[in-house]
């Protein structure tokens, strides 16, 4: 029992940061029909923004404050750096075939991922050993420790406030509008530039949360783990239904759980593996994902 | 007429290679093939240094002999090919023993050279089959690969005495060799391996195998990869409550392991060949200060240190047989020497030219976060 409470302590953490990351892939793809195959990248660049603020930062501030400056700062700057990826390589191909898209974002991953290995080098980066304070808490057994309670906790309130922006906001339900239909949308009065650009914004913030908790709680980042991480989370979008809100959060989740207790009670030579076989499962069964993508309904 | 002028030209170097052999006669020539340049320039280039150290203070002395002893280097970049043409033109110049070379590619293409020649040959190449060519000439002056297995073994069963092992690898050629070699060897000395398994180097996330591990009881988990890995394994090993020690292969030898591991670095043992400062014998300490004090600056690695002590041993051959026939130095070194006072620990040869003993040494990450040697071999 403890043993298996322990894969699931395990497997939320991990699920938490691919969901983070899951949120930029399909909120994009949502309203653009798009895969941001940069969107990994953009993680792994966040994770080495957060690290060079947190250096710079260091020893001036609480420790609360500076995690607090920190996340923020590396916030803004990777939104930033979302928006400027929309303009550069996104909204000039909108109206080019899909394909055209496609290359384009991979494009943009690799000028990433080697920007990155330019300005920092091909080895491994280490975050500094206590941003977050060592605290190991042992419940009969199990043993969870602070840092992975903040990921756990500041992943879920992120994805509820998100949630409620999408669902019960105006822009939000312009984000809904967008993504049923574009052009009716624009008829509506609705700027779809500024619904797109705000996606971007919205994801690639995520998406340095989840870059900042590889950093904070694995420590070590290397330029290229934007594709591995980018991956997973891709496959957890999918999981759920991509383009769907819920979904992503909900393959993440599974996605970490799946691989823990693979990895413990078969073989962690095969979670990989038996990973993408379950995704293959699922989509022959739903082919849309668990919770499906949004389809426009028809009247 | 072109055809000409080369062979005037071979002409011309066969008459230029006689004078000087001629010249030689109250010499002695020792060979370093190194590369000098390249990939491994600063390996190369410290062991020619080194080399010339040793060589100048022996001619301080008065030399061996009686006669002045001159070093001849010849640059094999580290490649193959090149590692032959230099042990061509080493035995050209008369050479009676050659140092190198760095790596076991470049070592493995000049041995038969170097072999059918009668030249003593020095390495510190690890590779297995160096010595298995069967070549009378040839001296290793490290440790092979293997032994790090057996002496990882050793170190588990007769030090530590650990009773439930548990064993992991990433996918590596280099990690899942070392970690069957290490596992097969602990077989063979009656260990108890609970649990082995493998991860996929770079996952970050190694909570799951461990916990899965940690339900096996295990005294003590072996990981044979990088320290990328390793570092972070030990780090979730401590956050996941575990109690077994953490033993790392040599490619967890790096500041990086401690930085990645942070406080939980601490009690961590690492398995490697020893840094040059590390070394505890005498004449190691006695070398790198006159090492520092003629090129201020430390050896490469413990590398140069090695092929030093395969210099080492060959002057000292030299001077107990009193002679320049290298069958007798070679027998001498094979049958006779002993437990001779090296730079890297004793010194004794097997009838294959395998250096006897392991440099290995096992150490302990301290609550200083440096290393403290726990074992080694006596």
């Amino acid at each position: 029992m403890e043993i298996f409470l322990q894969q699931l302590v395990n497997g939320l953490t991990i699920g938490s940061i691919y969901a983070l990351v899951a949120l930029g892939y399909t909120m994009v793809y949502g309203v653009l029909k798009l895969i941001n195959f940069a969107h990994g990248d953009l993680v792994a660049l966040s994770a080495y923004i957060g690290l060079v603020i947190l250096m710079q930062l260091a020893g001036v501030l609480s420790p609360a404050l500076l995690i607090l400056i920190t996340f923020i700062s590396t916030m803004v700057i990777t939104a930033i750096g979302g928006i400027v990826l929309e303009r550069a390589a996104y909204r000039p191909l909108r109206r080019a075939p899909r394909l055209s898209a496609v290359v384009s974002a991979l494009g943009a991953s690799m000028v990433i991922e080697n920007g990155i290995m330019l300005i920092w080098g091909p080895m491994p980066k280490i975050y500094p050993a206590s941003v977050v304070p060592n605290i190991n808490f042992d419940l009969h057994g199990v043993y969870i420790s602070l840092m992975q309670i903040l990921v756990l906790v500041i992943s879920l309130v992120l994805m509820v406030a998100l949630y409620l922006f999408v669902n019960r906001t105006k822009l939000g339900t312009a984000m809904r509008a967008c993504a049923i239909d574009q052009d009716a949308a624009r008829l509506m009065g609705i700027d779809v530039d500024k619904v797109i650009v705000t996606t971007f914004v919205i994801g690639s913030a995520l998406g340095a949360v989840g870059g900042l908790f590889i950093g904070m709680y694995y420590r070590g980042i290397t330029f290229n783990m934007g594709w591995i991480y980018g991956l997973n989370a891709f496959v957890a979008a999918i999981i759920g239904g991509i383009g769907n809100i819920p979904g992503a959060m909900l393959g993440g989740m599974l996605l970490g759980i799946f691989n823990a207790f693979i990895s413990g009670y078969i073989s962690s030579s095969w979670s990989m593996a038996l990973t993408y076989v379950l995704l293959i499962i699922i989509m022959i069964f739903r082919p849309t994902g668990i919770l499906g993508e949004r389809v426009a309904e028809k009247v | 007429m072109k055809r000409w002028s080369l062979v005037g030209l071979l002409a011309v170097v066969v008459a230029l290679l006689f004078t000087v052999s001629v010249f030689a006669a109250d010499v002695i020539k020792i060979g370093v093939q190194a590369p000098i340049t390249g990939k491994f320039a600063s390996e190369g280039q410290s062991i020619d240094k080194a080399v010339r150290l040793v060589v100048e203070q022996v001619n301080k002395k008065g030399g061996l002999l009686g006669k002045k002893i001159v070093v001849i280097t010849c640059d094999d970049e580290g490649k193959a090919v090149k590692a032959a043409i230099c042990a061509r033109k080493l035995v050209n110049d008369g050479v009676i023993a050659v140092i190198g070379s760095y790596t076991s590619t470049c070592t493995e293409a000049a041995e038969p050279i170097y072999y059918r020649a009668g030249v003593l040959q020095t390495s510190d190449g690890t590779s297995d089959t160096l010595v298995k060519h069967g070549y009378w000439t040839f001296f290793r002056n490290s440790s092979p690969n293997s032994s790090e297995a057996k002496f990882t073994a050793e170190f588990f069963l007769k030090k530590q005495h650990y009773k439930r092992i548990a064993a992991i690898s990433d996918y590596s050629t280099f990690s899942v060799n070392l970690t069957t070699a290490v596992v097969k060897d602990l077989k063979k000395m009656g260990g108890n391996v609970v649990y082995t398994g493998k991860i996929v180097s770079g996952s970050q996330n190694f909570t799951p195998i461990l916990t899965k591990i940690k339900s096996y009881h295990p005294d003590v988990i072996y990981f044979g990869g990088y320290y990328t890995d390793g570092g972070l394994i030990r780090a979730q090993m401590v956050q996941l409550g575990m109690k077994a020690d953490f033993v790392g292969g040599d490619s967890n030898d790096n500041p990086e392991f401690i930085k990645l591991a942070g406080k939980a670095a601490v009690g961590a043992y690492l398995i490697d060949v020893p840094l040059p400062e590390m070394l505890p014998y005498p004449a190691a300490k006695k070398f790198l200060k006159a090492y520092r004090a003629k090129y201020h600056e430390n050896p490469a690695s413990i590398w140069t240190l090695f092929n030093v002590d395969g210099l080492r041993v060959i002057l000292y051959a030299i001077q107990k047989t009193k002679s320049l026939d290298t069958k007798k130095i070679a027998h001498y070194l094979h049958y006779e020497l002993k437990n001779f006072p090296g730079i890297t620990g004793p010194i004794s040869f097997a009838p294959n030219g395998e250096r006897i003993g392991s440099a290995y040494m096992a150490y302990i990450i301290g609550p200083d976060l440096k290393y403290h040697i726990v074992y080694r071999e006596k």
